[in-house]
């Protein structure tokens, strides 16, 4: 009995189209099986034994059909819309008698050839822009400017609504196809800054323009754009962000400047499927706020989560998402939100597993499920793909893939400088410089001088017995989240 | 890997990490390596290294010598490396005292963006590691991109990258 290897691909061992009758596959292995038979003038053992394992496999109707389902749940067919990739850092682990661990990098990309070609994505969209006092001057300019560009970049079929708030919001352009929106330059014109920060209701009202014409194959989104903290409806705003997400309506957040709450906006993201930014000056907010716009039109799948279903020996110590940008995940529930899959933008989760002693033999240690739906027809999606390590006294040298590293590398940075920041929070101000001086090493290390140098600076400032700046802070929080792999 | 007992003791921090870990979970080490190695030696030092002891019992087991040898994709050239030192990968520029175990001038190091000190080369514990050293155009481990001051462990057949100029490794354990 032939044994089904779906990471193969036999139609290109063949030479056939996956939808190749029998007789072309048995022709393509006969001519094959010639040419490449050790025996022959230019055999080739290796190619000769995969012409065989192949024709093993497609020949047999069942097993044929097993082997393409296989391929497409792992994304690998033409058919799957989704790649899913895996890496481990090892896949021999010796029998001892404590706990190891293994990470494993899951690549989830859009498949390649199939949606190159694809149509944008109609956008349902709500800007919600903080109009409180310290809005004044150049940052109210800057987005005025921002959301005038905004009309320009949407497609004429998009919908737009304008909202302001301080310490009430006000809506001052209700949701409008853009090409039927006349009163939008108005609109952005009475934008007046003056009040405090209640992003509560400025989030409220953005949402219902936006739940007005939902609609599933609508990209459906709330841009925030806040520079200040907001009180006491954090956790309002947090419950009406997760019972949109639930709905099908995401919601990023922008900070500018240093005094907005960086924990808050980037737990709203969360829980509302979007990101979180840092606009350090307000010049940029045009640029964030065009990037994610184009982001938005390329949005491929919707509510991605991966299912992580563990051994009974295995449990999760860390999940992390690698890019776009750097993020420590949830998983609660073993279940692991991540948002959305852009066309052109790879998402890399990285799980740390820890492994409890197991008896000699090959395992599988984890089963990972990822499921989303299409952006383009709110068609629901499925993958699966399994890691298994094999338990043996020959353990091999087996160096850890190099991508893995990379991606390590930098999430051990982020980490170190978010637990500087608990530790912070905790009043432990010796731990907090400790973790922070790593951070700098480390920093240093990677040929990133600018975020070593902003790290050391609040290590001076701290063991002075002073307080960390909020720009150091949100500097190195984003700085080291939006560190990248270094790229060819 | 620097096991003491089944744990992975930190070189930095002291940390015990638990057997497979690759970053200390203290102080973000990398752990593979056996240490920060942040901390280059100068060219001029690097010449004058003191012989290092010898302990009893050392050869043999675990400094056993390995040859690397690196075939210039390009030229064609083969270049047999012994690895019981470590190997400075980049363009010999005596003026400032930089000469490289693998100087890769002759092959047109600096049309494809070979650094002066590009990356560096060593054996620990029978297994062969390049470190990219920051350099301009960066050092390619299989296609893969590493990032600068972390050792990769590579194996033979391997295809290292300086710049855009590629070599394939070979490694001969020498007895």
């Amino acid at each position: 009995m032939a044994l089904i290897d779906a990471q193969k691909d036999y139609y290109a061992i063949l030479g056939v189209t996956p939808d190749a009758d029998d007789e072309a596959i048995k022709q393509a292995y006969r001519q094959g099986a010639r040419e490449y038979h050790p025996d022959s003038g230019h055999g080739d053992v290796e190619r000769f034994r995969q012409i065989q394992e192949a024709y093993e496999v497609l020949r047999d109707k069942a097993l044929r059909l097993a082997y393409d389902r296989q391929r497409e749940r792992r994304g690998l067919s033409e058919n799957a819309p989704v790649v899913l990739e895996l890496l481990q850092s090892r896949t021999t682990l010796a029998p001892l008698d404590v706990s190891q661990v293994v990470y494993v990098l899951v690549d989830i990309r859009p498949h390649s050839e199939q949606e190159t070609a694809s149509i944008r994505q109609h956008l349902n969209m709500a800007l919600v822009v903080d109009c409180s006092t310290s809005m004044s001057g150049a940052r109210i300019q800057n987005v005025k400017i921002a959301a005038a560009d905004l009309l320009e970049n949407l497609a004429p079929t998009d919908r737009l609504a304008l909202i302001t708030f301080n310490d009430r919001a006000e809506v001052l352009a209700p949701s409008e196809l853009v090409e039927n929106a006349r009163n939008f330059k108005s609109a952005i014109a009475s934008m007046i800054p003056g009040g405090g920060t209640e992003i509560y209701q400025g989030l409220l009202a953005g949402l219902n323009e936006v739940k007005r014409y939902a609609a599933a194959d609508m990209v459906n989104h709330v841009i925030l754009l806040t520079d200040g903290r907001t009180y006491g409806d954090e956790l309002q705003s947090l419950r009406e962000a997760r019972q949109a997400a639930s709905e099908g309506i995401t919601i990023s957040a922008f900070g500018i400047g240093e005094d907005w709450n960086d924990e808050f906006l980037d737990e709203l993201a969360r829980n509302g499927g979007g990101v979180s930014h840092y606009i350090s000056s307000p010049s940029e907010v045009r640029t964030v706020l065009k990037q994610q716009i184009q982001g938005l039109c390329n949005i491929m799948l919707q509510n991605m989560k991966l299912e992580v279903n563990l051994a009974p020996y295995v449990h999760i110590r860390g999940a992390y998402r690698a890019t776009p940008y750097l993020e420590i995940l949830d998983f609660t529930g073993n279940v692991i939100k991540l948002g959305s899959l852009l066309l052109d933008e790879p998402v890399v989760v990285v799980l740390e597993l820890i492994i409890e002693p197991s008896a000699i033999g090959e395992r599988r240690i984890v089963r990972l499920d990822l499921v989303g739906d299409k952006a383009a027809n709110a068609e629901s999606v499925r993958l699966r793909q399994d890691v298994n390590v094999t338990f043996t006294l020959d353990v091999k040298e087996e160096p850890p893939p190099p991508k893995l590293i990379n991606h390590l590398a930098r999430l051990a940075v982020f980490q170190l400088q978010e637990r500087a920041w608990k530790a912070l929070g905790a009043g432990n101000v010796r731990q907090a410089t400790q973790y922070l001086e790593y951070a700098a090493t480390r920093l240093f290390d990677m040929g990133q001088r600018d975020l070593g140098q902003a790290a050391m600076l609040e290590v001076g400032r701290l063991s002075h017995g002073g307080d960390p700046t909020k720009e150091g802070r949100k500097k190195l929080r984003y700085g080291t989240r939006g560190l990248i792999a270094p790229v060819h | 890997m620097i096991h003491k007992g089944n744990k992975i003791i930190c070189p930095s921090c002291g940390e015990e990490n638990l057997i497979g870990t690759l970053f200390c979970v203290q102080c973000g080490t990398y752990l593979p390596s056996g240490g920060p190695l942040r901390t280059e030696p100068l060219p001029e030092q690097e010449e004058e290294r003191p012989a290092r002891p010898r302990q009893e019992g050392e050869e043999g087991k675990e400094e056993r010598a390995l040859n690397i040898e690196v075939e210039i994709l390009n030229t064609g050239r083969k270049v047999l490396l012994s690895a019981d030192r470590e190997i400075l990968v980049g363009r010999l520029d005596a003026a400032h005292g930089i000469f490289p175990e693998l100087d890769l001038t002759t092959d047109g190091g600096l049309e494809q963006g070979v650094s002066r000190r590009h990356a560096r080369i060593y054996t620990r514990e029978g297994m062969c590691f390049v470190e990219d050293l920051d350099s301009t155009n960066g050092t390619f481990l299989n296609e893969e991109r590493v990032t600068p001051y972390l050792p990769y462990a590579f194996r033979d057949g391997d295809l290292l990258m300086f710049g855009t100029m590629r070599m394939k490794v070979h490694i001969y354990s020498n007895r």
